[in-house]
């Protein structure tokens, strides 16, 4: 049932990439249970704008946990407590009264805060930008059945191409690895025919550009999987490692 | 002015593959030599950045997000519309058009969307190619499902992701042509000024958002793709940063908004549920196809769902349409539902929804077939409301959704203004009064994959154009300007927050231009938009400073735009005094509450030119001819 | 040939590293398990087996660079990970939470391969490069762990190389590629099971030696 709830909050906030940062405690009075999280920190917005202060800066966009804008990492979780769940869908029913909730951007070398809670996650679209697509030019393809797919293949494709892109998977990764990112993307093309024909150079490329931009290595740790809010499986990692496998000691691609 | 549409002659049939055919060519090795700048990433930008990439002219594209991934065609649900007629039930080009037209409430140009039907089946084609995992039956092949408003199953779907994974399609396609050096990328961009040389889209004037920095862009052609404007109303199921801004800054530039009074009330969403709310939640109208939606017979009855007996329960909508049933169309399913609350037969504790019941669907195909086809709506529903759709019946209620509306396009997406090229849910063009679901992703990728690169060359090759760069005065007078109200935003230092004024604007308008209009209450509308619009000018509070990241100040220059586009929007809502689609004017309707079309006054596009603040925008119409549907009251009984 | 180095130098590659040179020390540890439950048929039949083992001759020094070698790839590749992996996240979170993937095993192991590291130093120092011409082996063996406080250190050691197995195990079939729906639960459950086995298996030896032998 809805009720009202008080909460102290401690956001991180930083001017900018260079400024060195800290944690700011604001007070969240009187917060509807149905709010999201992100609409609770609206409350708080508005309410430190009226104050003259300047609003605490996070990313967010749709709302509804498919664009994979928003993030933060809520008392040492990414998104917060709740399985399989972004921020924006994360209700503040799951708090009780009198919590103290202590709110950190995204923190990796490969993302730079912009400001606050805001990093920059553009190293994600470079990673895909190294080879994560089906190299086929507009207006050139065959009637859309004439390739069967295994309906099991295409259901093992679309779990991995579920991925929204949020950066939970590095954020909540001790070695902030890319890795879930990156294989959920090679996983999805190699299992369809449609990417096998460049998946020995889509292997190679992005596991290349993905460890220039400086995240960590996999160490098996599956934070990853257990914080990704749409359950992406570790299971994409074996598989990308076995991708890189073949196209780097069986392929003749160099 | 009457407005030309520039449909091409002959048989609608052949229209396109003839025009195609006399379109003027640009030689390939010429391409390189031509500038377009792509502003959205959504379905239509980011198909078409890739696709003019890749044949070979050279790009810049700009997206307001952080990455282009993002755009908010990637909250569509429930699926795509191609007239593929795979699963043998009588599907052709002809039948998807007819049924978008009629669909449309018969307001939208047929040769548009006899064109839109013709490519539907090569959009499907592309995705796969492009490995989108496409929902598939047991032998391998493609599963369709049906969707409102059609009597065929013509939905290709991607579990609830649909969007998601069209969407990553493009975005993939994008990346490749940004790693190949043909798209420069431009990300957490907003375009704030259009940039117009003798009559001629030149070019833009965007904010970096990290830096603030303004920045001047020149181009060859400038091809708009930012979506729609339902924002507006403060609650809808758009994502915080849809905004009108690109599209309005380019009206005032001289680009015709076309119909912007046509709005899309979506049926199935997630009920309010108190004051701070930011958004709205959707969830699929794929829902409908096994949901049966009902109310209580007896109003005031607040009995939980699941004691109210099936005798007194009134499936309103099986019941007065028994052939389209729970899959009648948006615009009349909304409306009914908003009928059966107005009675007071509305269920929930604001007595403004209505259940949408899985119980019998569950009964008949088993817990597990209903959770692989709406699994993650479910889940989605629960996480929302806390509620358990598998036992208990989701409440609903419609919520503001699409944007009919939009700047007015002829038959090669082109506005009025030269070289200004709309794309995509920015245009007007292809559903009308009122859009079939299904339909948005199929548009957004017909235009960007498969009529831009063909239009957009015969219009490069036919004008001429003189040699300009960001350095011409008029970038700078653009910039200025832009400048101007930046500072003037942050200075006012008033008592009320952006987002005070743009909920005040949204209620204003969902009261009085929402699903049932009147007269007496656009009327209202309009001098109470005008006072706030003042009001916001004196006396709203922008925080932080110009050269910064700085969230408030964006909104609040959308939240200005809206503002002053919401007068055009009632203008054109007080103008059109008939009942269509999305506008429904209480004044006309037939007997049984259906909207009652005036086609011998009103079948027409209304085109409004902006002639400066507190001017009325002034009229154009362009004639909306039919020549191979004939115009009826729709009915879906 | 710098595809070779090209592979082996990714995150990937040294994941690889790791992961074969870590199954060819689960393999070594079942090799030396299974001689070392000798030592529980006596002093003869333990020194039999040492004998044995010398007679291999030339093979068991291959045997013993070999090690080396793998030792050497499995440290230093452990150590670049180690290093690479703290940069990665300069800026640390204030608040540390476990969202349900870590184990003991998981969250320690740079730490535990360091102790076991310095206690196979140890463990050959005190075994391997002593003077093997006054006395036997299992004279050496059970003069050593019949003190408590070195036997302490063994059974340590070996709680502490099961805790590293533990997390090792199911892992290295994980970056060999090796997960699948159907195996991998089973793969987890044997690497239980191989863990506690070193774990009893080695463990208990100090205890027999020191109390019932």
């Amino acid at each position: 049932m809805t009720k009202n709830i008080n909460l102290t909050l401690k956001v991180w906030r930083q001017k900018g990439p260079n400024v060195k940062g800290r944690l700011e405690t604001y007070y969240a009075n009187d917060i509807s249970t149905d709010m999201s999280f992100l609409e609770m920190i609206d409350v708080v917005n508005e309410q430190l704008t009226l104050e003259d202060k300047e609003p605490i800066a996070f990313d967010h966009d749709c709302r509804e946990g498919i664009c994979g804008m928003c993030g933060a990492v809520i008392n040492g979780r990414a998104h917060g407590p709740e399985k399989g769940t972004t921020l924006c869908q994360l209700h503040m029913r799951h708090f009780s009264d009198k919590d103290v909730i202590v709110i950190e951007p995204w923190r990796a070398r490969a993302f730079k805060i912009i400001k606050d809670l805001v990093v920059d996650r553009s190293a994600l679209d470079t990673i895909i930008q190294a080879g994560g697509y089906v190299s086929v030019d507009t207006g050139g393809a065959q009637d859309a059945n004439s390739i069967a797919i295994p309906q099991e293949i295409a259901e093992l494709a679309m779990d991995a191409a579920a991925c929204i892109g949020c950066g939970a998977c590095v954020a909540a990764c001790p070695n902030a690895s890319a890795m879930l990112f990156t294989s959920a993307k090679i996983s999805q093309l190699a299992l369809l025919p449609q990417g096998k024909p460049e998946a020995a150079l889509r292997a190679i490329a992005m596991v290349n550009v993905m460890d220039k931009l400086g995240f960590g290595n996999c160490t098996n740790e599956k934070e990853c999987e257990a914080e990704c809010p749409k359950e992406i499986s570790i299971i994409n990692i074996a598989r990308m490692n076995r991708e890189f496998l073949k196209a780097g000691l069986i392929s003749t691609v160099k | 002015m009457q407005l030309d549409g520039k449909v091409p002659g002959g048989h609608i049939s052949e229209k396109w593959d003839k025009y195609r055919f006399d379109l003027k060519l640009v030689n390939p090795s010429n391409k390189r030599k031509f500038n377009i700048i792509v502003v959205g990433t959504g379905l239509a930008g980011g198909s078409a950045s890739a696709s003019l990439a890749e044949l070979g002219y050279n790009v810049k594209t700009f997206c307001i997000q952080d990455s282009p991934r993002r755009a908010h065609s990637i909250a569509a649900q429930g699926g795509i519309n191609a007239a593929k007629n795979y699963p043998n039930d009588g599907d052709s080009t002809w039948r998807l058009f007819y049924d978008t037209v009629k669909g449309g409430d018969f307001r939208s140009r047929e040769a548009n969307v006899y064109r839109l039907a013709q490519v539907s089946s090569n959009i499907i084609d592309q995705c796969v190619a492009q490995g989108v995992p496409f929902a598939r039956d047991y032998g391998g092949l493609l599963a369709n499902r049906s969707f409102g408003g059609a009597q065929v199953s013509r939905t290709f779907y991607a579990r609830g992701q649909t969007g998601q994974q069209l969407l990553l399609g493009a975005y993939s396609a994008l990346s490749r042509q940004i790693n190949a050096g043909k798209v420069t990328m431009f990300p957490r961009r907003e375009m704030l000024d259009l940039v117009v040389i003798n009559n001629q889209a030149r070019g833009i004037i965007v904010r970096n958002l990290i830096t603030g920095e303004l920045e001047s862009h020149d181009a060859d052609a400038v091809v708009l793709c930012t979506g729609g404007y339902v924002n507006v109303f403060f609650l809808s199921t758009n994502a915080m940063a849809c905004n009108v801004t690109a599209a309005f800054r380019a009206c005032k530039k001289g680009a015709f908004f076309a119909n912007p009074c046509f709005t899309q009330i979506h049926p199935t969403c997630i009920p309010m549920h108190g004051t701070f709310q930011s958004k709205l939640t959707l969830m699929s109208e794929s829902l409908r196809n096994d949901g049966r939606v009902w109310v209580p017979k007896n109003p005031g009855d607040k009995r939980p769902a699941n004691q109210i007996p099936e005798s007194e329960r009134d499936y309103y909508l099986e019941n007065k349409y028994p052939s389209f049933g729970n899959l009648v169309p948006r615009d009349v399913a909304s409306r009914n539902a908003k009928e059966q609350c107005d009675v007071g037969k509305g269920v929930g504790e604001t007595g403004l929804a209505v259940y949408l019941d899985f119980e019998e669907a569950i009964k008949r195909d088993g817990k597990n077939v209903i959770e692989k086809k709406y699994g993650n709506l479910f889940q989605m529903y629960e996480k929302i409301t806390a509620a358990n759709p598998y036992e208990t019946p989701m409440m609903i209620y419609p919520a503001m959704h699409y944007a009919m509306g939009g700047l007015w396009v002829d038959y090669n997406l082109m506005s009025n203004l030269e070289g200004l090229f709309v794309l995509g849910e920015a245009n007007f063009s292809d559903h009308g009064a009122n859009r079939l679901g299904a339909s948005a992703l199929m548009q957004g990728l017909a235009d960007g994959y498969f009529v831009i690169p063909y239009t957009i060359g015969g219009y490069l090759a036919g004008t001429s154009r003189k040699d300009i760069t960001s350095d011409h005065p008029a970038f700078k007078d653009a910039t200025q300007a832009v400048n101007t109200r930046i500072n003037k935003l942050l200075s006012i230092n008033g008592k009320r927050t952006v987002d005070d004024f743009h909920r005040e604007l949204g209620q204003t308008l969902w009261n009085h231009c929402g699903m049932a209009r009147n007269e007496a209450g656009l009327k209202k509308a309009k001098e109470h938009i005008k006072g706030l619009r003042e009001e916001f000018w004196q006396n709203v509070k922008v925080p932080g400073d110009e050269k910064d990241f700085n969230q408030s100040l964006e909104r609040a220059g959308r939240v200005a735009d809206f503002l002053e586009f919401s007068e055009i929007m009632v203008d054109d809502a007080l103008e059109r005094k008939e009942s269509c689609g999305g506008h429904f004017n209480e004044a006309y309707q037939t007997d049984e509450n259906e909207a009652l079309r005036d086609d011998e006054n009103f079948c027409h596009v209304a085109a409004w030119e902006f002639k400066g603040e507190n001017n009325k925008p002034e009229f154009h119409k362009e004639p909306l001819v039919f020549e191979n549907v004939k115009l009826t009251q729709r009915s879906y009984k | 040939m710098a595809w070779i180095t090209e592979t082996f130098t990714t995150s990937i590659g040294k994941k690889i590293l790791m992961a074969l040179t870590g199954l060819s020390f689960c393999g070594f540890l079942t090799v030396h398990l299974i001689g070392n439950l000798t030592l529980y048929g006596g002093q003869d039949l333990f020194n039999a087996y040492v004998e044995h083992l010398h007679s291999l001759g030339p093979l068991i020094i291959v045997f013993e660079w070999g090690l080396l070698l793998l030792a050497i790839i499995h440290i230093l590749t452990g150590s670049i990970l180690f290093f690479q992996n703290l940069k990665a996240r300069p800026v640390r979170y204030k608040v540390n939470k476990n969202a349900g993937g870590r184990t003991l095993g998981s969250a320690t192991m740079p730490y535990t391969g360091f102790i076991l590291l310095l206690f196979i130093i140890f463990h050959l120092l005190d075994f391997h490069f002593v003077d093997h011409t006054t006395q036997t082996v299992y004279q050496i063996v059970s003069n050593s762990l019949s003190q408590i406080g070195l036997a302490t250190v063994y059974i340590f050691a070996v709680v502490i190389a099961a805790i590293h197995i533990s997390h090792g195990f199911w892992s290295l079939f994980q970056t060999l590629g090796a997960n699948h729906p159907k195996y991998m639960p089973l793969i987890k459950n044997i690497g239980i099971l191989f863990s506690l086995l070193i774990g009893i298996g080695f463990g208990f030896i100090p205890i027999f030696i020191a109390f019932i032998a």
